[in-house]
């Protein structure tokens, strides 16, 4: 069933290489707009997932339509709408940047003008006429980043964008994700917990090959399942907590309250995969 | 075809680029004048037929490391994920990459192409003989490259890529010395096979429809199986 609404929709897919299951039997939906980040350990099958949605590898089952067409009847449509940055930056290190994104754009069929765009958009104008192998780590990410959006993709498919950065590249990497995510449908994967915290609003959990988790960030960090904390505000001595929480009627408690634990998604994420 | 043009123009500008590519244009381009001069001036022949030779005999050394890296250097990097994810089809990239190596091969054979007028002012060449001669060696450059091509399509080892396009052409070239042992159609299959049976009929004039056939079902045969295999690289 083609459901038009969705800009991903993923059914029971499974991937196989060999006798290993690298994805087994996924399925999600992502609508149009949604920003959505794929966390789980590495080698739990984000990559290869990734892989399948852009059409670089076929499933062994499964359906994947992106903006109602399927990945591998109408591969080359699926690719124009799709901007893909790999965990490793696409990039012939002996082109310049200016190159290698006009190059880039005549294979993604974008207007010439749209070279001068990605490089505004993702601040390398003053790295255009370098070459690709003398840049930083952070801006070979932007490069990357700069190829995936020509030709202005409706859907963003971005893998591991900030493994390996230094805080301050992750930063601007961070802030380029979030001026682009305003008008794409993004999907980005990442084992770094804390990316997912500052882009995403959805989160689907990926471990061994299954989806284990599939909520809002909001849903997952304050879900039913959340712990339950006593509150013990306390005038005495802190160090005697314990032994007064075990003798009930001990002076000098004032108020005790329940409320629900706000989890780290790190917590999460560590529960799930235990 | 834009795409096609835009790879081509890609892996020429690369091949300038490269380390690699300039060596062997300078050493090949100095091995072929030294053949030049001593071929030219013992023969005292206004004619570059034993000079074809030598070329060919180059060939089978340089066009696998002209071809090595076009595909296997793609895979190491990470960068073939990217080709294959744009919208581009296979047979675009395969052929677009095809005709890069063809236009450095051609340049190389182009700064030869200066050994006519050198030969028509000390002589009288068979300009016919002259041209049917480079069109032949410049089909067996393509279907070297084509060759090359599929080997580098198989792997993401240059090396690997080098020494498994080496052996075909080897292969290719010298197993013309085995026709001696053969008798009857199996000796005619090998003589079809090798490639020295048809650059032979080019350098003294002749092009038939057998040899270009054979030079250009080779070329095409090679890249739709390159083609192929780039799908599936694919799937593994």
């Amino acid at each position: 069933m083609i459901d038009s609404t969705s800009m991903i929709k993923v059914k029971d897919l499974v991937r196989k290489y060999g006798e290993v299951t690298a994805v087994d039997s996924v399925s999600f939906e992502i609508a149009p707009g949604e920003i959505v980040g794929l966390l789980g350990h590495n080698g739990a099958g984000k990559t290869t997932l990734m892989r399948i949605l852009t059409s670089y590898l076929p499933a062994t089952s499964g359906e994947v339509l992106i903006g109602g067409k399927d990945v591998r009847e109408n591969s080359l449509a699926v690719r124009r709408k799709i901007g893909y940055l790999p965990e490793t930056p696409p990039l012939y290190p002996d082109m310049n940047v200016r190159d290698f994104l006009a190059y880039a754009a005549r294979l993604k069929d974008a207007p010439a003008a749209d070279v001068d765009r990605v490089l505004a958009e993702c601040d390398l104008a003053d790295a255009a006429d370098k070459v690709i192998g003398t840049l930083s780590k952070g801006f070979k990410q932007r490069v990357g980043i700069a190829q995936a959006i020509l030709n202005d993709p409706e859907l963003l498919i971005l893998d591991e964008p900030t493994s390996g950065l230094d805080p301050v590249q992750v930063r601007q990497v961070r802030k380029l994700i979030t001026n682009l995510k305003e008008k794409r449908t993004v999907l980005l994967s990442t084992h770094v917990l804390s990316e997912i915290e500052h882009m995403a609003q959805r989160v689907l959990i990926i471990k061994a090959g299954k989806i284990i988790a599939d909520e809002s960030l909001n849903t997952l960090l304050t879900g039913a399942e959340g712990e339950q904390e006593i509150v013990i505000r306390m005038n005495g001595d802190g160090d005697d907590a314990v032994r007064k929480i075990r003798d009930l009627r001990l002076p000098g408690v004032e108020t005790i309250e329940v409320r629900k634990l706000q989890q780290s998604l790190e917590s999460v994420f560590i529960k799930l995969n235990e | 075809m834009n795409k096609i043009i835009a790879i081509a123009k890609k892996e020429l500008a690369a091949f300038f680029k490269s380390p690699t590519a300039a060596i062997v244009l300078v050493v090949t381009i100095s091995a072929f004048n030294v053949f030049f001069y001593l071929i030219i001036g013992e023969r005292k022949e206004a004619s570059l037929h034993e000079v074809f030779k030598v070329m060919e005999f180059f060939f089978i050394f340089i066009i696998p490391v002209l071809t090595m890296g076009v595909f296997s250097e793609e895979k190491r990097s990470g960068t073939m994920e990217f080709l294959m994810t744009t919208p581009t089809t296979n047979t675009e990239i395969v052929i677009g990459k095809f005709l890069g190596s063809l236009g450095f091969f051609s340049v190389l054979m182009g700064i030869t192409l200066v050994y006519y007028p050198i030969l028509e002012f000390f002589g009288s060449p068979d300009r016919l003989a002259m041209l049917s001669g480079y069109v032949g060696l410049w089909l067996e450059g393509a279907l070297f490259i084509a060759i090359g091509l599929l080997a580098s399509s198989l792997t993401q080892s240059q090396l690997i890529a080098a020494i498994v396009s080496y052996a075909i052409l080897f292969t290719l070239y010298f197993s013309t010395v085995f026709t001696k042992s053969l008798s009857g159609s199996s000796e005619d299959l090998l003589a079809a096979l090798t490639t020295a049976s048809h650059s032979q009929n080019f350098a003294v004039g002749l092009i038939t429809p057998v040899d270009l056939t054979y030079y250009l079902a080779g070329i095409v045969a090679c890249i739709f199986l390159a083609r192929v295999h780039i799908e599936n690289r694919a799937l593994e």
